[in-house]
């Protein structure tokens, strides 16, 4: 299956404002991008608008892979459905109650965000299994029964089942919907052992409910755009980004949209993954600088950097994803003066309406991009390929009439330091995926995209001394580059606790084995061969006494050899505790609590074609940009990154500008395009 | 006075400011993550901090409140005992309530930070320890009559000089506190994070020069300090005064203790007096002077300023009167390891005080601090465990909105635990964990609604301790015309011959059977405004949700509802007449 597949892949990103497109012709490498504007209510429609756009019939399309911010949106603005909650006896209040903590420590007035089900929706069924997955007492069906019929009864559209242990023994769960389902083949159930398989009882039910909530929207969603596709000629399964940066076929992702949250970003951080093999790098940082949101994460060795749960809207979500830290910080991002005089930026955003001042669209609050375009970084007669006219003066009277007055400083002043703090709040995300994980940002290259990537690029690398900077080609659409660069995924994990010595591995190897089976399951059904599949396992190991654990990855044939499991295991543990923490003993005892195993079935990846390399391309004009080093204005070139050729080396201070984005290069740094056509930023200091 | 600062400065300053939060927030991942006691790992009971050199706070990370207004005073009193003497190297270890403030399980550990050979500040991270020897298993003695009593006492040893490990101090903590490991990972964890913040600091001196960072820090003091007194300003000057009773000392249980908190408010500053407290208690509920401060500091700041990442200048507005011999400013050797109940009146107190100047940014009253532990600790009856469990309850009732359930005031960001991990760590099984309506305070806004977690004991040899105050006078009073709540208590064996109602403290209750349960409830919030006022459909809905009856929506709240298919639905003119009625009635009650 992956070999065979010829002729073209599309990947279709949704996001907030536009969808974007990315077309590959498998067999020359060629790459097209299209853009269609995004209206909330109508996206299967204009996918299809978009996708008719392209060169190619919708039948001649032999894999669609599409990310999509529905479920994201469906759970951030509260737009799911009526969820009723089936619990163990005397737990209903469980997803209420959270975890009671308040992290606005002196914030009196804080509170939780409200239970997606009320009281009244959340019913209790008697069945208990114990903490080692033994039963203390069987589920009571005829009270399941009269539960369901009185959820029904009172408008409930899909129902959840959170069992306590069920992450140890899922029999009750299962027992359970399967009786429902038998009853109403129609209704939405989710059990939480089909989502979540760990233990803390709380987050795995927020996990459940929330998958609730969202699967009769997005399942709607997805059968929408299923007959449009087939009606445009599209007859073949098309596949969902996952937040864990693999696919999954549409129809899985039908049950599990929660595994799609964060599909978005996740595309962007694979297509660098894809490019960085390619170019040779194994340590990157990925920065996606967007209107509202600066995105980061982490390539390690070649591997992505991820992580077992995250909070969405304030409520948990479990399950394998992409280590992303968000913060609000984008060209959007107004500053602000606070109570004491300080100078702030963000999290708040302009957005796209009204938008920076300088779009003339009744915005009046100074943002990030008013700043670039004030100190001439951006070209106001030739913004988004000249589609928009940006007003200088309204940028300049926000800055000063909003900051640069009230803290007595000029309006370059200002300007440059309402950047130089965006940069910090960037430059903190930053170090918050890579110090605090014991990682030195030095030793990675930074690969920035997005709309903004080429703007913040090389100031924040200079900030955080990172030597290389890579802008790829089409930063702003990078993501659906992304996508077009992903397998197929599916993720099993057991939460077991376990001593980790010679007694217990047996247990240990025959649990690994059960979740490749479990993993590969789905695979299969989707067509792809077992030949055809690679299984990763990794353990969440800690020291005897320890709460939190460290994710330690396994070499496969490690499940063959009981000894190396266990010498393995324990040398990376110890070494990652180190580096993470400073200190971990070689002896000390260990614990096993959650084994994870992912199967992955590759599709062909897409090639990379040559730039070209037709002699080196001159400046098209120049203009007085501002730079901090040199605390004025200077006479700066600008390029057109499409003119210049493979090879071309430009010293700072340079402006490049494409159709979507602005790249700065500032004084001390030089500008280079790689083979591919990628801009290469080095700061002179490293050439 | 100094000069305006200019633009350029206002931007470094934040950088700075924003880099030492951010330094803090480092600190508190790496002992969360490494610690080995769920005190510290599950339920976060610790504080974090970066402290300037002459011991003023710069930077903290979310933890408990009482811990972090207190790390700046612990600092100084070992400034006060070593002066010149810090050398790059030094880990020092303190927990002398009497130099710390809180009681002698709270250990602190801190590292001078030197750029070059300049001391630039101290990185500080107080934890509660599992065990710190003394008599009660776990800390919290309920009757200690002396501070000698309560556990091991460091005065600002030298755990580590100069990089290298004092091992007989080392060797002799682990032969003195009951689970070694568990202590000997935590300071692990302790020491990993003070070395973080350290070099984080370090980090910002020589990237931005050491006189840089200390004259941001120095601005940011100085406009925090002028926008807490902009606040305060804003109240009308004036004394507001709150007072309560405790329920008993521990040691002489007839002997009623007052509290009184005087603030006086006047132009920009605000003055804290204690008159009228009662004198130091014999039992160990008294709280030192640094505690004592350290906790009103925290109220005021979360009622001017809640969201402001905290540095001293919060602080430097407030002046206390703090006369020796009151049980809010007791000498050694005077107990103190219950101090942890002070510490939430006196948050509870402050916001109560003010509630009279400022009533829309004061919550109505929430419940006392709530634990309960059970353990067992002779090895001939099985392994021995300890399982601390801190109860979330009922908060008080918002200008604006029902109070919530969460963890008392005086804790912080600290999650309870999950039942998953109960059952899987401890011969403990949990029946039930859920919301206990009934002991809230009414309102227009109701209080936040108490907690129960039934726990079953699996084996024998398991004891029982408690930690419960106010059960007679409560903190978890109504605003307005709200209600106030009901207290915290235990009952044990519940439903059964062998049933016992526990509302007084208690250190080894048992030895309990297994099959036995313990029933741990906590109590309700009070509620803001009149219950006659509050809309008749948020009734409906706490009718629907089991969380009132409808004779209660009848009795208290003045609201007719009618049960059909459709659900719960408000009677209006029924609800209309009731109110009318009610309020006459309550008019005539007043006249007479």
């Amino acid at each position: 299956m992956t070999a065979s597949t010829n002729g073209y892949r599309v990947a279709v990103d949704v996001g907030g404002t536009f969808i974007d497109f990315a077309l590959l012709d498998e067999a020359t490498g060629e790459l097209t991008i299209e853009k269609q504007p995004a209206t909330a209510t109508r996206l299967a429609e204009e996918l299809l608008t978009g996708l008719g756009r392209l060169p190619v019939a919708a039948g001649e399309i032999g894999r669609l892979f599409h990310g999509t911010t529905v479920a994201i949106n469906a759970v951030l603005q509260e737009r799911g459905v009526t969820v009723g909650l089936l619990t163990t006896s005397g737990f209903r209040d469980v997803l209420a109650i959270g975890r009671g903590a308040r992290p606005e420590i002196y914030n009196f007035f804080y509170s939780p965000p409200e239970p997606l089900v009320p009281r009244h929706l959340r019913r209790e069924v008697a069945e208990r299994m114990a903490a080692d997955g033994s039963e203390l007492e069987p589920l009571d069906v005829d009270a399941l029964d009269l539960e369901v019929e009185w959820l029904l009864g009172n408008g409930v559209e899909a129902i959840a089942v959170c069992f306590l242990h069920a992450y140890a023994n899922p029999a009750h769960e299962r027992e359970a919907v399967e009786r429902i389902r038998a009853t109403h083949p129609e209704l939405s159930v989710t059990a939480s052992s089909e989502v979540a398989t760990e233990w803390r009882e709380f987050e795995r039910t927020s996990t459940t409910v929330l998958n609730s909530y969202i699967q009769p929207p997005f399942a709607a969603y997805l059968g929408d755009l299923g007959g449009r596709l087939k009606s445009a000629g599209y007859t073949r399964p098309f596949a969902l980004m996952q937040s864990n940066g693999g696919v999954i076929d549409a129809s899985r992702a039908a049950q599990l949209p929660i595994r799609t949250l964060e599909s978005g970003p996740a595309g962007g951080v694979i297509g660098a993954r894809a490019l960085a093999a390619e170019l040779g790098y194994a340590d990157v940082i990925c920065a996606d600088v967007g209107g509202t949101s600066y995105d980061v994460a982490l390539i390690e060795g070649g591997h992505i950097l991820e992580r077992t749960d995250t909070k969405v809207g304030g409520r948990p979500v479990v399950g394998p994803g992409i280590d992303i830290v968000s913060i609000g910080a984008g060209g959007g991002s107004i500053a602000w003066i606070d109570h004491r005089g300080a100078v702030k930026v963000g999290p708040q955003s302009a957005g796209a309406h009204p938008g920076p001042a300088c779009f003339g669209l009744g915005g009046d609050e100074p943002t990030v991009t008013d700043c670039h375009l004030v100190l001439g970084r951006l070209d106001a007669q030739n913004f988004l390929g000249s589609r928009m006219q940006l007003d200088v003066e309204a940028a300049e009277r926000a800055i000063e009439a909003r900051i640069a007055d009230r803290i007595g400083a000029t309006l370059e002043q200002a300007a440059d330091g309402i950047l130089a703090i965006a940069e910090t709040n960037m430059t903190y995300a930053i170090r918050a995926i890579t110090v605090e994980r014991g990682l030195d940002p030095r030793e990675f290259a930074l690969f920035s995209y997005g709309g903004g990537g080429g703007l913040f690029a090389a100031a924040t690398a200079e900030e955080l001394e990172i030597p290389t900077v890579v802008v790829p080609r089409a930063p702003a659409n990078f993501s659906a580059w992304g996508i077009l660069t992903s397998d197929y995924r599916d993720d099993a994990a057991l939460t077991r606790v376990r001593p980790f010595d010679p007694g217990a591995i047996a247990g240990l190897v025959s649990d690994l084995r059960e979740l490749a089976r479990r993993a590969t399951t789905d695979l299969r059904a989707y067509g792809f061969d077992e030949s055809e599949l690679d299984h990763h396992y990794r353990t969440d190991a800690r020291y005897a006494g320890q709460e939190h654990t460290i994710t330690v990855p396994l070499e496969t044939q490690w499940v063959e050899n009981e000894h190396a499991l266990l010498a393995g295991v324990r040398e990376r543990f110890v070494a990652l505790h180190r580096q993470l923490y400073g200190h971990g003993e070689e002896d000390a005892p260990l614990e096993v609590v959650t084994v994870r195993c992912r199967a992955v079935a590759q599709v062909g990846h897409p090639r990379f074609p040559e730039w070209h390399s037709q002699g080196p391309a001159a400046a098209e004009r120049a203009r007085q940009v501002y730079f901090r080093s040199t605390g004025g204005f200077v006479e700066t070139s600008v390029f057109d990154r499409e003119r210049l050729a493979r090879d071309q080396v430009v010293e700072g201070p340079a402006i490049v500008e494409e159709w979507t984005t602005t790249i700065v290069v500032p004084p001390g740094w030089s500008v280079r395009v790689d083979r591919l056509g990628d801009l290469v930023l080095e700061h002179g200091e490293s050439r | 006075m100094t000069t305006a600062p200019t633009a350029v400065d206002v931007v470094t300053a934040e950088i700075v400011r924003n880099g030492l939060t951010s330094a803090a927030l480092e600190m508190n991942k790496t002992l969360v993550r490494t610690a080995y006691n769920p005190l510290l790992y599950e339920v976060q009971d610790f504080g974090l901090g970066l402290v300037s050199a002459e011991g003023l706070l710069w930077a903290e990370a979310p933890g408990v409140t009482v811990f972090l207004g207190a790390m700046p005073d612990t600092i100084k009193t070992g400034i006060a005992r070593w002066r010149e003497d810090f050398a790059e190297g030094d880990v020092l270890i303190a927990n002398d309530p009497y130099l710390t403030g809180t009681h002698i399980s709270d250990t602190s550990v801190y590292v001078p930070v030197f750029h070059e050979d300049d001391l630039v500040a101290f990185a500080i991270a107080t934890a509660h320890w599992a065990d710190i020897g003394g008599k009660t298993p776990g800390g919290w003695c309920p009757d200690s009559t002396d501070v000698y009593q309560e556990g091991l006492c460091f005065t600002h040893q030298k755990l580590v000089a100069s990089g290298t490990p004092n091992q007989d101090l080392w060797d002799f903590i682990e032969a003195n506190v009951r689970f070694p490991p568990t202590v000997r990972g935590d300071l692990d964890a302790q020491i990993a994070a003070c070395k973080q913040g350290a070099a984080r600091v370090r980090a910002l001196c020589a990237k931005y020069g050491v006189d840089t960072v200390r004259e941001s820090m120095r601005l940011a003091i100085e406009q925090t300090d002028a926008a807490v007194r902009r606040e305060i300003a804003k109240i009308p000057d004036g004394t507001y005064d709150a007072s309560i009773e405790l329920d008993h000392d521990g040691v002489l249980m007839d002997v009623r203790r007052r509290c009184v908190l005087t603030l006086t408010v006047d132009g920009d500053r605000i003055r804290v007096s204690f008159d009228g407290t009662s004198e130091t208690a014999h039992g160990p509920i008294n709280m030192p002077a640094i505690g004592t401060r350290s906790s009103v500091r925290a109220a005021v700041k979360g009622l001017l300023m809640p969201k402001d990442p905290t540095n001293e200048g919060h602080f430097l507005a407030l002046d206390f009167d703090l006369p020796p011999g009151l049980m809010v400013t007791p000498e050694r050797p005077a107990p103190c390891d219950s101090y942890g109940y002070l510490g939430v009146v006196l948050m509870e107190l402050t916001i109560r005080a003010l509630s009279a100047a400022v009533p829309e940014r004061c919550p109505a009253g929430s419940y006392q601090l709530f634990g309960v532990y059970l353990f067992r600790v002779d090895p001939r009856e099985g392994p021995p465990f300890i399982f601390i469990d801190p109860i979330d309850g009922g908060h008080g009732a918002r200008p604006h909105g029902d109070g919530p359930s969460l963890i008392f005031m005086a804790d912080g960001d600290t999650p309870n635990t999950p039942i998953e991990i109960v059952e899987t760590r401890y011969p403990i099984r949990c029946d039930r964990h859920a919301y206990l309506p009934g002991v809230e305070g009414a309102g227009t806004y109701r209080g936040g609604l108490g907690i129960v977690r039934d726990f079953r004991v699996l084996e024998p040899g398991t004891y029982m301790q408690c930690a419960i105050e106010n059960t007679k006078d409560l903190l978890a009073r109504g605003l307005e015309g709200g209600g106030d709540a009901d207290a915290s208590r235990i009952v044990v064996r519940p439903g059964t011959d062998g049933e016992v109602i526990l509302q007084e403290r208690t250190s080894f209750f048992g030895p309990l059977a297994p099959g036995d349960v313990v029933s741990v409830r906590s109590g309700g919030g009070g509620g803001w405004g009149s219950p006659l006022e509050r809309d008749p459909d948020q009734v409906a809905r706490d009718v629907r949700d089991e969380l009132l009856t409808p004779e209660e929506a009848r009795r208290t709240y003045g609201v007719v509802l009618h049960e059909s298919d459709a659900g719960v639905r408000v009677n209006p003119d029924g609800t209309a007449q009731l109110r009318r009625e009610a309020a006459t009635r309550k008019g005539a009650e007043q006249r007479s």
